[in-house]
């Protein structure tokens, strides 16, 4: 217990990576500062693939990051630093919001997707908009989305992550991440093929 | 080659996730296959839609509620339990001193976090431009040995000027005197240009179809190559490739250009036929009038009696151009000239099917290959001019 308690100010001193190493090490040893610094660091990037899972749910979306973060906390001591800890992490939301899709049965239904489809067709006649617009409806059809499509979806594009370190967090193959990009890409595009103009103007 | 369509792998092959056998597969099949092209097209649709996402921020209240979790979780768990006696939860603790180091360290986080995204963010949206001759403008200013040129600005240079243009990360272009373009967008997926006149030379070495250059005229889409392109001023476009492919594309018209060949655009018409740099005058003639001065069935006589086996390249696409008796003239000379492949027939080319006309390109490009261009006559120009 000799290292718990260390300063916000230590750990921002260190590099990125030693600084991440050493929360890490501090959250296994049950420091509590240390927790709140790893929720501050992750707390947006959990809460956003969240957010966008359930269709811009945010009480949704509350509910399933403090599950992560309480999960996380209470079983960072199996955190054993083979894969990379955003791997870990990304592993947990994913399957917390998997799980509670599970539990709640929270499908969109078509028809929201048809009328952001027909709003947006009015809104596009304002450029101001568009980029909204845009947002808006790929928010929607996202949400539409299977859930693992939909998962693979926001990992690459949030957290940026390589096919390979969401193979490893989906716990799938490259070749499977690869599959449902392209089918979720294919789907957007099918779905929200009138915002192609609104797109290009917009940008 | 067509028995293996590339669409399954098209979203790797946009996020460079391929091997580089596999891109160079991908490459090489979506120059062939219009099918694949389209697909490709509608999966960088979808990867732009993906990216407009923006995250989200998480409510600051949300601790509170992980923290009361954690507190019931330690109360919980004799183990936690003997921990919780021993300290106190963060923000119960009457000490100053830890909240304000917390916030310190917080807020160093979030500045390192900031200064990092600052400058190691990818450059999207301008790209570098070097001054080579004379005074370059970017939207009417000068700019020094340097400028950056961003999205919806025009570069223009007068005719004692000359600039160069980093790309992003895939190519360089050459800007020559009396020339004005624009920076249309830069974005993973596309890059693209619009040259309003004067001439440019391109050398890109990104995979096929991510560079763009939008005429009054006609899309040249880049094939992974290095060619010139010139705009005149009544929007009429040449295009001389110098390695790899270009397409030249309008809706419902395309042509694709090798290396050693070039093609001419003209508003309206769009894409013209393309034709050997060392075709034989008296074809160039006739495929001009043919494409743009409706010279009909005579000028396509000419262009027929006077194609060599190389020309097969232009053969090949008036197929799709030419109609009727027309057509079956062309097939005939193509055929005299380079035997069709194994499964094509004169039925299926005369209704235009696409796999047999695919794979008789596939089989004529051997024989479009760059030859040695010693020599070669460039008194084709003035049939532009």
């Amino acid at each position: 217990m000799e290292e718990t308690g260390k300063s916000m100010e230590h750990y921002a001193t260190l590099d990125e990576r030693k600084s991440a190493d050493a929360i890490i090490a501090a959250c296994r040893r049950g420091d509590r500062d240390a927790f709140r610094l790893l929720f501050e660091r992750h707390r947006d990037r959990v809460y956003s693939v969240a957010l966008y899972f359930f269709g811009g749910d945010e009480a949704t979306a509350c509910d399933v990051t403090q599950q992560v973060f309480l999960k996380l906390f209470t079983k960072i001591e199996q955190f054993q630093g083979e894969s990379e800890f955003t791997t870990w992490l990304y592993r947990m939301a994913t399957n917390a919001c998997l799980d509670e899709q599970r539990k709640r049965r929270r499908f969109l239904p078509f028809g929201d997707v048809e009328r952001v489809r027909e709003t947006g067709g009015r809104r596009a006649q304002e450029d101001n908009f568009a980029k909204a617009e845009v947002a808006d409806c790929v928010k929607v059809a996202i949400a539409a989305l299977r859930p693992k499509l939909r998962v693979a979806i926001l990992l690459k594009y949030f957290e940026e992550l390589s096919y390979e370190e969401i193979a490893q967090a989906l716990g799938c193959s490259k070749g499977t991440v690869a599959s449902r990009l392209n089918r979720g890409h294919k789907a957007l595009a099918r779905q929200l093929g009138h915002l192609r103009e609104t797109l290009v103007r917009g940008e | 080659m067509f028995g293996q369509h590339v669409t399954k792998n098209l979203s790797a092959y946009a996020h460079g996730e391929t091997p580089v056998a596999e891109t160079e597969r991908v490459a090489e099949h979506l120059r062939a296959c219009a099918p694949c092209r389209k697909e490709f097209e509608e999966i960088k649709f979808g990867i732009r839609l993906a990216e407009s996402l923006a995250p989200a921020t998480a409510p600051a209240s949300l601790w509170e509620g992980v923290e009361a979790a954690l507190i019931k979780h330690d109360v919980r768990t004799k183990q936690h339990a003997a921990v919780s006696l021993e300290r106190r939860p963060f923000f119960a603790s009457g000490s100053g001193w830890r909240r304000a180091a917390y916030a310190c360290g917080v807020l160093c986080l979030c500045v390192l976090a900031g200064a990092a995204w600052f400058f190691l963010r990818p450059s999207r949206s301008t790209w570098e431009v070097a001054r080579l001759e004379g005074a370059p403008r970017i939207d009417a200013d000068r700019i020094g040995d340097r400028g950056r040129l961003a999205v919806g600005e025009w570069l223009e240079t007068d005719a004692n000027s000359r600039a160069q243009i980093e790309v992003s990360n895939i190519g360089q272009v050459e800007v020559e005197p009396n020339t004005r373009l624009r920076l249309v967008e830069t974005k993973l997926t596309e890059h693209r240009l619009e040259l309003a006149r004067g001439t440019m030379h391109a050398k890109i070495w990104a995979p096929p179809r991510l560079f763009f250059v939008n005429t009054p005229s006609a899309v040249a889409a880049d094939l992974g190559c290095a060619y010139t392109l010139e705009v005149d001023d009544r929007g009429r476009s040449l295009l001389h490739v110098t390695s790899g492919w270009v397409a030249l594309e309008t809706p419902g018209r395309e042509s694709m250009v090798p290396a050693g060949a070039a093609c001419v655009t003209q508003p309206g018409a769009g894409p013209g036929t393309p034709f050997f740099e060392d075709a034989p005058d008296a074809l160039v003639e006739a495929l001009k009038s043919f494409d743009f001065q409706n010279g009909g069935g005579m000028a396509l006589d000419a262009v027929l009696s006077n194609a060599r086996t190389r020309d097969t390249l232009t053969l090949w696409h008036l197929l799709s151009r030419a109609e009727g008796d027309e057509r079956s003239r062309v097939y005939e000379r193509l055929s005299a000239l380079a035997p069709t492949p194994e499964g094509v027939t004169k039925e299926g080319v005369m209704r235009l099917d696409a796999g047999m006309l695919a794979a008789w390109k596939d089989r004529l490009e051997d024989t479009w290959a760059d030859e040695s261009m010693h020599g070669t006559r460039k008194a084709w120009r003035k049939l532009w001019k």
